[in-house]
């Protein structure tokens, strides 16, 4: 159980990092933190794992209040930073063991922890050479590895797919749903709605400090009313002039990736009609034209004000 | 206490492969220096130049050692491990007082490596068990207060550039020097400038160096015992009062 109740963060007396957070992650759920480079994800992060102090507001973690219980709170929890917490110049066994130590545990006993661990985490062929040799996927793995030393009530995971790819990324992702399964309480952060749809029972948006929507990934789909128009012509290098047609009407995006381009329809069928009767006109053959729900992407833009490709 | 054990090894795991060996062979290598060059320069009187030098040899590895404990408590307060440690429930001085075992350590391997290259070029433990206890003594119990206050300039300077671009060992580069070169362990009081003579005189090093070749010879005056005990347990007192306020800010 994670609560946050009107948190804020001032540094230096000046920069609002964090502004009345509130909201909570009941037990054995997975919460997505999500928003932009600089939104506020990694000082929330930071907070709820001790590293720093609320400037007001209450925190508490597993019951604990990360103010004045910090170390209950620390018993509690197991933490991944954007930046792996691994000593670079270990092994990865060795990592896994010292940090079954500083947890308290024997000696032999973190060592046959780590084994399990390192089983677990298939990464036999790793273990004993030193992590600075680790491809960023392998020192993720086994980052949260030594965050699960022992099996914290709350984890954090604060960007745990950053730079991975997409066969890693399923692998953190698998592992984050099964410590779920098992009643551990996970808050993550990530810049992908795609993840935080995929793996978050509830999604917590953050822009400049301050929460600007709190639901499922179908609720906050559905706080965007409108639809979508979306053009995509047979020949991509017709994108531009159907764009150039139609870029005047609001919030227009163009996407050459998908060699779409979208225009919201807060007027349903009728935005649809004007979109069709542009596009018509400059004798474009088309592939598809289309109304349909907005993408999560479109929802995180709309909910967080920046309408920007 | 598993915790330090912990911490300490991953230290001493680190360093097996460059600090440690650096400090056996440095402290060797400064000695023979120090004493190849400057024994017929500097007029010690009747001491040999190996007896009168090795006590601010070891002072100067000391202080080398030192350097380098600023670079391992900042890299611990930076690193996403040092992060990673405070997220975890183990008391904010753990890590301090690892890395504090760490360097009583090294100033026992760099103690053994002078002693051992002065007894090839004449110095002699000419005092007995206890005295020879009493010099091991005051050399760590001045490596432990110089080492507190370099892990708190590592520690405090964090927000400075200098540590970020890996040089923080620099940082009191300078002041080691100056203390070292004016000290009447480097050459006696009279080959210095009037005007330094008091501070020559009276500063930290001058006044350990003057214990360490007493306790090296069998003599010591009481009061020079008094200024170096008063020397080293203010500094211990003051920089480890810094290194621990240090270590438990949170922001």
């Amino acid at each position: 159980m994670i609560e946050l109740n009107g948190v804020a963060k001032t540094f230096d007396g000046a920069i609002h990092a964090l502004q009345d957070v509130t909201f909570s992650v009941p037990t054995g759920s997975v919460c997505g933190l999500l928003g932009h480079n600089g939104a506020g994800k990694t000082t929330a992060i930071k907070i709820l794992s001790t590293l720093l102090r609320p400037t007001s507001g209450r925190a508490v973690v597993a019951g604990y209040d990360v103010v004045r219980d910090p170390d209950r709170v620390r018993e509690s929890i197991g933490t991944t930073g954007q930046v792996t917490a691994l000593d670079w110049e270990l092994t990865g066994r060795e990592n896994l063991v010292l940090f079954g130590r500083l947890r308290g545990m024997r000696r032999k006993d973190a060592h046959l922890r780590a084994d399990v661990l390192i089983d677990q985490f298939d990464m036999e062929d790793a273990a004993d050479r030193r992590v600075i040799t680790y491809s960023v996927g392998m020192m993720r793995r086994i980052d949260i590895a030594a965050a699960l030393v022992v099996s914290p009530k709350v984890l954090f995971l604060d960007e745990p797919t950053t730079g991975l790819d997409p066969r890693s990324r399923r692998a953190v992702w698998d592992t984050v749903a099964s410590l779920s399964a098992q009643g551990t309480t996970v808050l993550l952060t990530t810049q992908y709605l795609e993840e935080a749809d995929a793996l978050s029972d509830s999604i917590v948006v953050i822009d400049h400090g301050r929460v600007v929507a709190n639901g499922t990934a179908e609720e906050l789909k559905r706080r965007v009313r409108f639809s979508y128009c979306t053009v995509s012509p047979v020949n991509p290098a017709d994108l531009s002039r159907i764009w150039a047609a139609v870029a005047d009407l609001k919030d227009a995006q163009c996407d050459d990736e998908s060699n779409t381009v979208s225009v919201p329809a807060p007027d349903g069928v009728v935005t649809f009609a004007e979109v069709f009767r542009r596009v018509d006109q400059i004798g474009v053959e088309l592939a598809d034209i289309s109304l349909r729900k907005p993408s999560l992407d479109e929802v995180f833009m709309h909910l967080t004000g920046n309408v920007t490709t | 206490m598993t915790a330090i054990a912990a911490l300490t090894g991953r230290i001493i795991r680190r360093t097996l492969r460059d600090d440690l060996p650096f400090a056996i062979l440095a402290t060797a290598g400064i000695f023979g220096f120090f004493n190849f060059a400057l024994r017929n320069v500097i007029d010690t009187g009747q001491t040999n130049y190996a007896q009168y030098v090795l006590p601010v040899i070891i002072i100067q590895v000391t202080f080398l050692g030192a350097l380098t404990t600023v670079d391992r408590a900042a890299q611990d307060q930076l690193s996403g491990f040092g992060a990673g440690i405070r997220t975890l429930p183990v008391p904010v001085v753990v890590p301090l007082i690892a890395r504090m075992l760490y360097c009583l350590l090294r100033g026992t391997l760099a103690l053994l490596s002078a002693l051992a290259a002065g007894y090839l070029f004449g110095f002699r433990m000419g005092g007995g068990f206890f005295y020879t206890v009493a010099f091991v003594v005051l050399v760590l119990l001045f490596t432990l207060a110089l080492s507190l206050g370099a892990d708190a300039t590592g520690t405090g300077a964090v927000r400075f550039a200098i540590v970020r671009t890996g040089a923080s060992s620099q940082l009191l580069l300078v002041p080691q020097m100056l203390l070292v070169m004016l000290s009447t362990g480097m050459a006696p009081v009279d080959s210095f400038p009037d005007w330094l003579h008091s501070f020559v005189r009276y500063q930290p090093v001058s006044q350990v160096t003057q214990s360490l070749q007493g306790f090296a010879t069998g003599h010591v005056s009481v009061s020079n015992l008094a200024t170096s005990l008063a020397w080293c347990l203010g500094l211990l007192v003051v920089f480890g009062a810094l290194a621990v306020r240090m270590q438990s800010r949170t922001e």
